[in-house]
């Protein structure tokens, strides 16, 4: 099996955002950087090899993600107050999306339960294995992370 | 639970459906797919979790639940296992809404009594399609 790449990664959240809340993104072609607080959801899978994937982004983004979700106006205040919850669904749907492209539908996989923290920046160093940053049509960034344990040795 | 609320729809109109699952977000969306699917709809119960859609079924008549898998408290393989041991629930078909997974877990789940499942994210027209599926075109749809 060969290592998880920023591609995949790419194309897995694009997909969903475009898929579950109608939100286009593209890779970004610069650096991203997040400014004032941020939601940070984190997701843990068991597979071949267990790891964590971790979704990045601004209050606004999630709002906004709330917002097509539902069906709601974005300056609805139930798209800013439900979109915490709408960040950890859509993490939810790209675990899910992530492990069976990359491990397969043949090996027993389970997701655990997304946590959704509102987090200050910079945010700290953590590790990862690969990354998809990646931009809205608005410009807002977004960030994936995987880290992922080590394989088993040959 | 009374004999009457494990006995499906007849003589009653539009469906009574449950949706399980942990995030208010996705109940809503799930609402909204149903308004948009075109099924027959009376209501549209929710329950964030296994134990709770356990509290619902035995209060409210129910003809067909989508449950999420992976959620805190009880889950929906749980969920799933109960309501097929259970006499009075047995018969209310159970549809899988959930992330993506292997074959191997959609094919345990299937054995276990649940009856289809859906793929997050899916389309209302999908929806439809799985409802009609299992209680047939005259039970679901407007024509």
């Amino acid at each position: 099996m060969s290592e998880p790449t920023s591609e995949l990664l790419s194309n897995v959240l694009g997909e969903v955002l475009q898929d579950a809340a109608f939100v286009f993104a593209e890779p970004a072609e610069d650096e991203i950087t997040f400014e004032g607080e941020v939601l940070r959801s984190t997701i843990a899978f068991e597979s071949v090899r267990g790891g964590a994937l971790r979704l990045v982004t601004p209050t606004r983004v999630a709002a906004e993600i709330a917002a097509n979700m539902l069906g709601i106006d974005p300056s609805d205040p139930e798209a800013e107050s439900q979109g915490r919850a709408a960040v950890s669904e859509i993490l939810n749907v790209i675990g899910g999306a992530f492990i069976t492209r990359y491990f397969g539908t043949q090996v027993p996989s389970q997701l655990g339960l997304p946590v959704t923290d509102l987090v200050a920046t910079p945010l700290p160093v953590a590790r990862r294995t690969c990354a998809a940053a990646m931009r809205l049509e608005s410009g807002e960034p977004v960030l994936l992370e995987l880290d992922l344990e080590e394989g088993p040795a040959a | 639970m009374s004999a009457e609320q494990g006995q499906g729809r007849e003589g009653k109109m539009g469906l009574q459906m449950l949706v399980v699952d942990d995030s208010p977000v996705t109940r809503k969306m799930v609402r909204r797919a149903i308004g948009l699917c075109g099924l027959e709809v009376a209501e549209v119960h929710e329950a964030g979790n296994g134990a709770e859609a356990l509290t619902q079924l035995a209060s409210h008549r129910v003809d067909l639940v989508l449950a999420d898998i992976n959620m805190p408290v009880m889950n929906g393989v749980e969920l799933v296992e109960r309501m097929a041991r259970d006499p009075g629930l047995a018969a209310i078909p159970v549809v899988i809404v959930a992330t993506p997974m292997s074959e191997e877990r959609v094919e345990r789940l299937l054995d276990t009594g649940a009856r289809a499942y859906l793929a997050k994210p899916f389309r209302p027209e999908a929806l439809r399609d799985v409802v009609v599926q299992i209680l047939g075109p005259k039970g679901a749809v407007h024509v």
